[in-house]
């Protein structure tokens, strides 16, 4: 179970974003291909500010079956900063749960399966006493395969039904309405965001079984998108379906001060919301990428609506992935259009450094629309410290793009990723219900 | 684990692994670390060394290996010899795994949570009959997979000690109801043959509730169970098949404008075979293992064709009928609740879900006729969905504790 590619991973060459990873993996996350962490760490310091780590020592992982558990317990939950694995599941769900007793019932369910679930092992055997206690699609020993499990409450589950109405953060509200959705309600919302992700479909399939068999009567799927993350092609960032490089600007998880000032809620906030420091804030957009259509652009108007050649990730003032644009030497947007993608989302400015977040995108597709054409896309995903001063401000700057005409923002939510299950007594919103 | 967790209504409770295995609350249904479960013991299956092998008894998750070196097929069970009765001809002690249909020369895994009590391995030897293994005792106080006294044919037959047998009482729920349903199919034929169709929707509910509270799933009554209540899914020509009959033929024909005309021949069909049904009943064999998996099995089809609405053939009743179906549960329950007190801790919560699941089904009930599901407001509908998938796997162990383990 814990024999994987980390030599292999090595053997395949120093492409730098591995470096991170191994980083992280020794480091932060503490587990994910430990084994290419040890000579990565002191290299990963160094490393430039905008990297997010995904890369061979992922893959190599990945394909020899089974990636290292990441710890359950800490300050904040896994999925945030730990490396991205390649499957994901994102769902939101509905309380059904009667009452404050029961929600902290669920909560405590929850935290009791998540917690065996990441940390793998044997099933109870149950005798003759019940139907077998796990499904067994991982086999008769539970791996982990580096399943991380994201839990977040959204505004909804701040009314009256748990006497939490008085709790709700001030930024938690429900998701804005921008000019360019075409927002599906079912589709929108829900009271509590789960995320499951790893490295095999099996494993985030099994855990979701086995988390909604034991949260039957306490909550019900609102809405479920299944997602992937592509392997690097072929290095780097991996692509969205639109064939661009995805997420190549983001902050460095490594940075633990820019962590605490763009991520994390930290003790500034009010004495009110005290329950919420090390949690984060977290924004999911289901977006349909208008894929057929997209196909019949030139590439270089591809090129133009985003920024960066299709190709190399490189800006298209730049020669590779990691090159910075310089925005202020192309100031009338000869080089990289000031309707760009990338340089709306992140003009690069002192002033919009604040506005930062820190992407997670997983590429989704799900079957055709009525008119036969494909229904994939993008499950953008971010965490910030303040909705309205990160993501909001970014997507007002991105209102009317011209990449909006070949995508369709169709659902999700603002949630709260609840501060981490520090350890064996503790559960997730244990301080909210405090 | 927090030992002041307190846990209301168990969502938590059984899920998966029984509130026997839990001690009725969330928290405790972790598995055991990585590796923890021992590569495994063997353990001799045979006449003369029946059980023999386990040297260095502990507790804790473990596996046994056994090893059948018998002439032929065995069967073995892991017991507590000092509870219940170990006479050979008819062992009844409390299982806490068993192994079925082990061949000669093979050797298959046990899994247990090995407990503080006493164990025997029990080896039911096709050859040589049955024979019991040497007592181990495992001292302390360690909680492991919970024993279970194997219900038996006595149990829900009956004796002359126990004549209210689970099987007997459940036969006489069934032939009342029948006795019920004739003359409410009466009325229904009888608005048909006089043209009074509105009346004859109403009685037609009320006689397909009563069909739907006996609790017929998955064959209980053969193939008049197809004839009285069978669905058009199947059948080459679907709703136009002459072989879609019965209950769901009428509510199709009472709500698409069809005539008393057209509808003489479908009722007077399902009066008919609900007769044969009746007249059939009192000697039809009842499986009596089936009494068990009918415990959460009637509730299975009721989520997977009534709050679905599947089976809404236009009357809009579906949640009409999944209340009846909880009924019929409740009453399956009645019958054998004096065997589950003893053997099911999570009794008190499917009852509590099953109770919780009618409530909120029958809010639905409007002054002129019941909501149909996709008209619900989706937050109701969520809570009678959520009501009903904990109630089943509440529901669910009642099936493993009812399975007869004894087939001698």
């Amino acid at each position: 179970m814990s024999e994987h590619g980390g030599t292999d991973a090595r053997s395949r060459g120093p492409a730098r974003r591995s470096f991170l990873r191994g980083a992280l993996g020794a480091g932060v996350a503490g587990a994910t291909v430990g084994a290419v962490g040890g000579a990565a760490v002191s290299r990963a310091v160094s490393a430039p500010s905008s990297v997010v780590a995904t890369g061979h020592a992922m893959r190599a992982a990945t394909e020899a079956g089974a990636l290292r558990p990441v710890p359950f317990h800490g300050q904040h939950q896994a999925g945030i900063l730990s490396p991205p694995q390649r499957q994901t599941i994102m769902l939101s769900f509905d309380v059904t749960a009667d009452g404050r007793g029961e929600l902290t019932d669920l909560l405590r369910v929850l935290t009791d399966r998540a917690r065996f679930l990441s940390a793998g092992g044997t099933p109870p055997p149950v005798g003759i006493s019940a139907p077998p206690s796990d499904s067994g699609v991982l086999g008769p020993v539970v791996v982990p395969d580096g399943l991380t499990i994201t839990v977040g409450v959204s505004a909804s589950l701040f009314d009256d039904r748990f006497g939490l109405a008085g709790r709700r953060p001030a930024g938690l509200t429900a998701m804005d309405v921008f000019p360019n959705d075409e927002l599906d309600p079912a589709q929108c919302g829900g009271d509590l965001s789960l995320q499951l992700s790893a490295g095999s479909p099996d494993t985030v399939l099994h855990a979701l079984r086995d988390i909604a068999r034991h949260t039957r009567g306490g909550m019900q799927v609102r809405w479920r998108v299944d997602g992937f993350v592509s392997p690097p092609r072929p290095a780097g960032t991996p692509r969205n379906l639109q064939g661009f490089m995805d997420g190549i600007a983001n902050p460095a998880v490594t940075d633990a001060a820019q962590m605490d000032s763009l991520v994390w809620i930290t003790s500034a906030v009010s004495d009110g919301e005290q329950w919420t420091v090390g949690g984060s804030y977290l924004v999911v957009r289901l977006i349909r990428m208008l894929v057929e259509f997209w196909d019949r652009v030139s590439v270089i108007e591809q090129e133009n609506m985003i920024g960066r050649r299709r190709a190399s990730g490189a800006p298209l003032d730049g020669n590779d992935e990691f090159s910075i644009p310089d925005y202020a030497a192309d100031p009338n947007g000869f080089v990289i259009p000031l309707t760009a993608h990338i340089r709306l989302a992140n003009p690069r400015t002192a002033q919009t450094e604040p506005s930062r977040i820190l992407r997670r995108g997983y590429n989704y597709d799900r079957g055709v629309d009525p008119v036969g054409d494909l229904d994939m896309g993008l499950i953008f995903t971010c965490y910030q410290q303040d909705i309205q001063r990160q993501f909001v401000a970014v997507q007002k700057r991105l209102i009317n793009e011209p990449l909006t005409d070949y995508i369709l923002p169709f659902g999700g939510g603002y949630f709260l990723a609840l501060p981490g299950v520090t350890d064996a007594s503790d559960y997730y919103g244990r301080a909210m219900l405090a | 684990m927090d030992g002041a967790v307190n846990c209301r209504l168990g969502l938590v409770a059984s899920a998966v692994l029984g509130a026997a295995w839990l001690g009725g609350c969330a928290g405790a249904a972790q598995g055991s670390g990585h590796g923890q479960v021992t590569a495994g013991t063997v353990i001799t299956v045979s006449a003369a060394g029946c059980g023999a092998g386990w040297r260095h008894p502990h507790s804790g998750p473990q596996t046994f290996q056994l090893r059948n070196v018998s002439a032929g097929a065995a069967e073995v069970y892991l017991i507590n010899p000092l509870q219940g009765s170990l006479d050979p001809d008819s062992v009844s002690a409390p299982v806490f795994a068993e192994v079925e249909g082990l061949g000669p020369g093979t050797t298959t895994p046990m899994q247990v949570d090995v407990g503080s009590g006493t164990y025997a391995f029990e080896c039911e030897l096709q050859r040589d009959g049955t024979r019991i293994g040497p007592i181990v005792r495992i001292p302390g106080d360690v909680r492991g997979t919970p024993g279970i006294l194997s219900v038996t044919f006595d149990d829900l037959i009956g004796s002359p000690i126990a004549p209210f047998a689970p099987a007997r009482q459940y036969r006489a729920y069934v032939s009342s109801g029948l006795d019920t349903l004739a003359s409410e199919v009466d009325a229904l034929m009888a608005d048909v043959g006089a043209g009074n169709l509105a009346t004859a929707r109403q009685a037609w509910l009320s006689s397909h509730l009563s069909y739907e509270r006996l609790g017929a799933a998955y064959g209980t009554f053969g193939t008049f169970d197809s004839e009285i209540d069978g669905r058009a899914d199947g059948l080459a020509g679907g709703l136009h098949s002459p072989r879609f009959t019965g209950f769901y033929r009428v509510e199709y024909g009472l709500w698409h404008g069809q005539s008393a005309a057209d509808l003489t021949g479908p009722v007077t069909l399902l009066d008919h075979d609900l007769r044969g049904l009746r007249t059939a009943f009192p000697t039809m064999r009842l499986v009596l293992s089936d009494l068990g998996l009918r415990a959460h099995e009637i509730l299975e089809n009721a989520l997977q064709f009534q709050l679905t609405g599947h089976d809404d053939y236009g009357s809009g009743t579906t949640l009409a009928t999944t209340s009846a179906n909880v009924d019929g549960t409740l009453e399956l329950l009645k019958v054998l609740h004096p065997l589950l007190t003893t053997r099911y801790d999570g009794l008190p919560q499917a009852y509590a879900w099953l109770h919780r699941l009618q409530r909120l089904v029958d809010a639905a009930r409007r002054p002129g006729g019941w909501t149909p599901v996709g008209a619900l407001p989706a937050s109701q509908r969520e809570q009678i969905d959520a009501a009903a998938g904990q109630a089943l796997e509440d529901l669910a162990p009642i099936a493993a504790i009812f399975e007869v383990q004894k087939q001698i």
